[in-house]
């Protein structure tokens, strides 16, 4: 099964059309990877959607890297007992 | 006598969502002024409570200036409720004689008439606890009481209902300014231009078909046609508009573009070009330029509207366009589809196609799908730009009434974005 990282990094390519090898824990979705106002609010969607779980906007929305989205959503899996 | 006004959380308070999720429904618009107006007009009340659901009584407190949802009102005079979805037209309701209680067929009040002498062998400890023991106590009114059951009804008696408001104010000629050339066609006792408003050159005021009434401080800019009837609100702006027959706008509005038969609420903007037709449009409510609205289907068929619940009503009218809760934006170029129900605190980016007839209220809809966007804390900073811009303070009352407001409409917007997180995922 691939890891948080790998799923947050396909999530991510997808939606911002972006080739999977290019994107880096250390990459800011905005600054890097060029992620517009609508593109967050669709990458929330998408990792909502991906892991099966619910976030809270604000505090998603806060997440600047990739490597914190990955911590993020591990942490969220985790409170709401989601097996990843 | 005292006149209470009375809208209660529940029965068919949803029908007039999106709009009486943050007022009572007579303060919801029909012709040149609200239905609470024409409520206190008709029964010529000078003493005037209102009850309405717990969640919005701070802020209705401090905008109306009256006693809300207070006890004491209850006490002390000959009371005549009314529902605030009770058509103040065919209020027959004498201010003197005995008790009587209307009911509608599920048992909301319509309206009672107490006398004083009988007040104190009612529980007056609260409007609900009064209205259950005037059922059981007294007499019951056999007639039928028209009452207004959606929200389009308003709409589609705004023209009917302008005609009769003009009459009804007695006010008729130019107290303001017209500057020259402008025309006015039809005849001119069918036009009133009140103090301190401004219609500017290159404007046509049409009221061949019906009263025009521009109220005081509105600005006329050049190039813009009024169809009578039609009502301008205080201080709204018309930019070059097509404004054509039926319309009610403002205060405070800046509108452009093509609009027909349609009511919008203050401070609303719709700038630029777009048509808008047979709509309800709220407060603080934004449409991007070449937002359009569909009010006619290809078909000609009856226009269905999805309620809340996610039932489709039809309307039985041909035209109904879109109704629209307060503080609502959309994108440029947003098309909105025929009967949409676009809640309020949404925001709406354009797909280039109709969007879905019913969006949430707090929904950011993308790509067609619903979303939860940025969140409330960021659509509650926006308003409190929005208004602030005007002048209106966004005050703790008012997050409190939004965030019950929230909570009221979870689950329609749970479901929808279930939904849109699927599509936005295949997409």
């Amino acid at each position: 099964m691939p890891s948080v990282e790998e799923r947050v990094i396909a999530v991510a390519a997808r939606v911002l059309r972006l080739d999977p090898s290019e994107i880096k824990p250390e990459h800011a979705f905005t600054t890097d990877l060029g992620a517009e106002s609508v593109q967050s609010v669709e990458l929330v969607a998408n990792f909502e959607e991906e892991f099966g779980i619910e976030m809270d906007e604000d505090a998603a929305l806060a997440v600047q890297t990739v490597g914190d989205a990955v911590t993020f959503i591990a942490n969220v899996c985790k409170e709401r007992g989601v097996d990843v | 006598m005292r006149l209470i006004l009375l809208d209660r959380l529940n029965g068919k308070r949803f029908h007039f969502y999106p709009l009486a999720l943050s007022r009572p429904i007579w303060e919801l618009r029909c012709g040149m002024t609200t239905l609470g107006e024409k409520l206190v007009a008709k029964t010529g009340a000078s003493d005037v409570a209102c009850f309405v659901p717990p969640y919005m009584a701070e802020v209705y407190r401090a905008e109306s200036g009256r006693p809300v949802n207070d006890p004491r009102s209850l006490r002390g005079d000959d009371l005549l409720v009314v529902n605030g979805r009770v058509k103040a037209s065919h209020v027959c309701v004498e201010r003197k004689g005995p008790s009587r209680i209307a009911t509608d067929a599920d048992g909301e009040c319509l309206y009672a008439r107490i006398a004083k002498e009988d007040l104190p062998r009612l529980n007056s400890d609260s409007v609900d606890a009064l209205l259950d023991s005037a059922r059981q106590s007294l007499p019951a009114v056999e007639e039928e009481v028209p009452v207004w059951d959606y929200t389009w009804d308003l709409v589609l008696a705004n023209p009917e209902q302008l005609r009769e408001d003009f009459t009804a104010a007695g006010r008729s000629g130019i107290e303001g300014t017209v500057e020259e050339p402008s025309a006015i066609r039809g005849s001119r006792k069918d036009v009133y231009v009140a103090p301190g408003a401004m219609v500017h050159p290159m404007v046509v005021l049409d009221a061949a078909e019906g009263p025009i009434y521009i109220d005081e401080g509105a600005q006329i800019h050049p190039y813009t046609r009024i169809e009578g009837p039609s009502y301008i609100g205080k201080k709204t702006i018309l930019l070059g508009a097509k404004c054509r027959e039926g319309n009610t706008i403002g205060p405070v509005c800046r509108v452009g573009g093509e609009v027909e038969e349609s009511i919008i609420h203050g401070y609303s903007n719709k700038y630029h070009d777009g048509f808008l037709g047979h709509a309800y449009v709220g407060e603080w409510v934004n449409l991007g330029a070449l937002t359009t609205n569909s009010d006619l289907k290809n078909d000609y068929s009856h226009v269905e509207v999805t309620l809340e619940d996610g039932r489709p009503v039809n309307t039985g009218s041909t035209k109904v366009g879109s109704l629209i809760g307060d503080h609502t934006k959309t994108s440029i170029g947003t098309l909105l589809n025929t009967g949409a129900n676009v809640g309020a605190m949404a925001v709406v980016n354009t797909t280039g196609m109709p969007l879905p007839k019913f969006i949430p209220s707090f929904a950011w809809l993308v790509k067609g799908a619903v979303t939860k966007g940025h969140g409330r804390t960021g659509l509650y900073r926006t308003a409190e730009v929005a208004m602030g811009r005007r002048k209106r303070p966004w005050t703790p009352a008012h997050q409190a009434m939004w965030d019950e407001v929230f909570e009221l409409t979870a689950e329609a917007r749970n479901k929808a974005l279930k939904k849109g997180r699927i599509a936005l995922a295949a997409s």
